[in-house]
């Protein structure tokens, strides 16, 4: 509920605007309530706030918790309308990425070229997927060498962020660009200098500040760095980055709510997963053919007309609330569009992500989503730089050379 | 040979009635006799069954569209049901349990025990029946439940002081569960309003392809104290509820073990 500050009637979560005089309502910011839990000593009440994820896009809903009230509400107000989509809506992001994870998709278009400071805004935009001429001819990678299409702004061998002059067309995109370049070659340098770092993305998608990764274990937790410190979400030992010879591999320490990876190309479901879209936690599961119990009896029930999974929403601890059945050669998930709708999520694009059952095996895709698909980790996983997750209520996006 | 050629069911109620009755005699309703099916002898050799002894019931086996199969008499006190035991059996129905139901005379009345078989046993509504929580009941092909939600105790954190995320809460007063064959779930269906209303179409939930099912053919309903309510909405083919161990049946009503539709018949 959230009680209108003006004439003090309580209101739905969702609701911009009081049922009772038209006041515009303080959004619970996205900051939710957990966090109030955590440092403060807000009553249970505050902390039910909370997860009106309004306006933090499907990210998580908290992202900006480490951010002042002050703050928080700016960038609730930035996300403005329909709730939803603090970053690039741009609906057709074809598919032909060249490489595993894009640059970041998440960039707001418009937000990039216009922030020209330093420091403060960063703008984590990096530049566009596709550069206006098209592709054209390649370059070298300045780190390791392998050719790379003008216009892309990372190489797709190594990750390395490629300078002004490959990205040759792009030139609006010179200033955030020399902003990270800066903030890379300062840490590079010195031989005990972290060789990576974890970026906090927030709700309109710019950066908010960062966590070294060193050689060896990384324990990403609430407790472990002030970045974390104010996610009620994220466990005390929630994940572990390890940088190795083979790359950064990133560990979910049974962490309670687990960590997400975006999604780059089609992903392989078991049964059991878990995913995100928008705000809403899902879990795949198969649904198997019935079996004749030891006497011989089979349990009755609605004759199965061809389900082969079952899609179901997470409400709660052990809780589920809505579930769908998973049939046909796929089911498309989306806000308005699609076989399963979010209509109230905003954060849900129109179309957002596909399961689809082909080889005998069965695949989640996103379908150019504006927020993205997330899958819950089994275990651990080797990431490349680049990869966006979500761990507790905050994104991050992974960078390391 | 059977004496059903006389008989004919209510179209209103499904009670098995003389085919040349101008109204059924269990509802009321207005028979139109033009439509019976012809022929039949008087009704009233019916009540005259040799075999039958007043106040004795029997058990006919509903196959499809108004057709009869075998006619079982309860003349015993007790009537075994099942897949491989007792003489009302049906071997090939793989929903029966080994030992499955009884047909007993207790006080001079017909009841009908679950043997504590896997998959109960059924009765026709004839009235809104209340449901207990998670009670099963069936409509046309569909083996339903309904749960009402939990009170929303708000986010509580684990052990370590961490919340749990989950999607957005939607209020919710209840959700209807689709049970499939074998016990997985299919859908749920999780309801904001007080009532849920099924059918093949227009309804919140429906069942297009179930071709057992009417347009509008049942209702649930939930009190403000969580008191479910079944309502059948005058379905072709009834709203059964799964029984409590025991019941009394009284003529016409229809049971359901395993595959096998039953109606009853008290003389």
């Amino acid at each position: 509920m959230i009680t209108c500050n003006r004439c003090g009637k309580e209101n739905q979560d969702h609701y911009k605007f009081c049922l009772g005089c038209g006041n515009e309502l303080a959004r619970p910011a996205p900051a939710p309530s957990p966090s109030a839990g955590v440092g403060s000593d807000g009553p249970l009440e505050t902390a039910r706030t909370v997860l009106p994820p309004a306006p933090l896009g499907g990210m998580p809903a908290a992202m900006a918790a480490t951010v002042s009230a002050g703050e928080l509400r700016n960038s609730a107000g930035a996300a403005k309308p329909k709730g939803g989509i603090p970053w690039n809506d741009s609906p057709k992001m074809p598919a032909p990425v060249p490489f595993q994870l894009p640059p970041n998709p998440l960039a707001g278009p418009g937000a990039a070229p216009r922030s020209t400071g330093a420091g403060i805004h960063p703008s984590t935009t990096p530049a566009p997927l596709r550069p206006t001429g098209g592709p054209g001819g390649e370059i070298a990678c300045p780190n390791c060498g392998r050719s790379v299409q003008v216009g892309f702004a990372f190489c797709g061998a190594c990750g390395t962020r490629m300078g002004a002059a490959a990205s040759g067309p792009q030139a609006t995109v010179g200033q955030p660009r020399t902003m990270f370049m800066a903030g890379a070659s300062a840490a590079a340098a010195p031989a005990a200098a972290p060789r990576g770092r974890l970026i906090l993305i927030r709700p309109d998608g710019s950066e908010g500040g960062s966590h070294p990764i060193h050689d060896g274990d990384n324990l990403i937790g609430r407790g472990q760095a002030p970045l974390f410190d104010a996610d009620a979400y994220l466990s005390p030992r929630h994940a572990e980055l390890s940088i190795g010879p083979n790359g950064v591999t990133i560990r979910d320490l049974q962490s309670l709510n687990g960590v997400f990876l975006k999604i780059a190309a089609e992903e392989p479901l078991e049964s059991g997963d878990i995913f995100r879209i928008g705000q809403e936690l899902l879990r795949f599961e198969v649904i198997s053919p019935p079996q004749a119990l030891e006497d011989g009896t089979e349990v009755m029930g609605t004759p199965n007309p061809g389900f082969w999974g079952r899609l179901s929403v997470i409400v709660g601890r052990d809780v589920d609330g809505s579930a769908f059945p998973l049939f046909g050669e796929a089911i498309v998930l989306g806000r308005e569009r699609g076989d399963i709708l979010f209509p109230e999520d905003g954060y849900v694009s129109g179309t957002h992500a596909r399961i689809s059952l082909h080889d005998e095996r069965v695949f989640l895709t996103d379908l150019g989503s504006s927020n993205g698909t997330f899958l819950r980790l089994r275990g651990e996983r080797v990431i490349p730089t680049g990869s966006y997750m979500l761990m507790g209520q905050q994104l991050f996006r992974l960078e390391f050379r | 040979m059977l004496r059903a050629m006389a008989m004919r069911d209510c179209p209103n109620c499904g009670a098995q009635i003389p085919a040349d009755n101008r109204f059924c005699g269990s509802c009321g309703a207005k028979i139109d006799i033009a439509a019976a099916p012809a022929g039949g002898g008087p009704a009233k050799t019916m009540f005259f069954g040799a075999s039958q002894p007043a106040g004795k019931a029997k058990l006919t086996v509903i196959k499809g569209e108004g057709m009869d199969g075998v006619t079982y008499l309860l003349n015993a006190t007790e009537h075994l049901a099942g897949r491989t035991e007792g003489a009302i059996m049906f071997p090939d129905d793989p929903l029966l349990s080994p030992r499955h139901a009884n047909f007993i005379y207790r006080d001079g009345h017909l009841h009908v025990l679950d043997e504590g078989s896997v998959n109960g046993v059924f009765i026709r509504i004839k009235a809104p029946v209340i449901l207990g929580p998670g009670a099963l009941f069936l409509i046309g092909e569909q083996l339903l439940q309904v749960e009402p939600s939990p009170p929303d105790l708000g986010p509580q954190p684990d052990a370590e002081g961490t919340y749990f995320y989950a999607s957005p809460k939607r209020p919710s007063k209840m959700k209807l569960i689709q049970r499939l064959r074998g016990g997985e779930i299919g859908m749920i269906y999780r309801s904001r309003s007080d009532t849920i209303s099924i059918g093949r179409e227009g309804n919140d939930v429906n069942f297009l392809d179930d071709p057992f099912i009417s347009g509008r053919h049942a209702q649930i309903a939930i009190s403000p104290e969580g008191q479910v309510t079944l309502s059948d909405l005058g379905s072709k083919n009834g709203t059964f509820v799964r029984i409590n161990d025991e019941i009394a049946l009284d003529h016409g009503d229809h049971v359901f073990v395993g595959q096998q539709l039953l109606r009853v018949e008290i003389t």
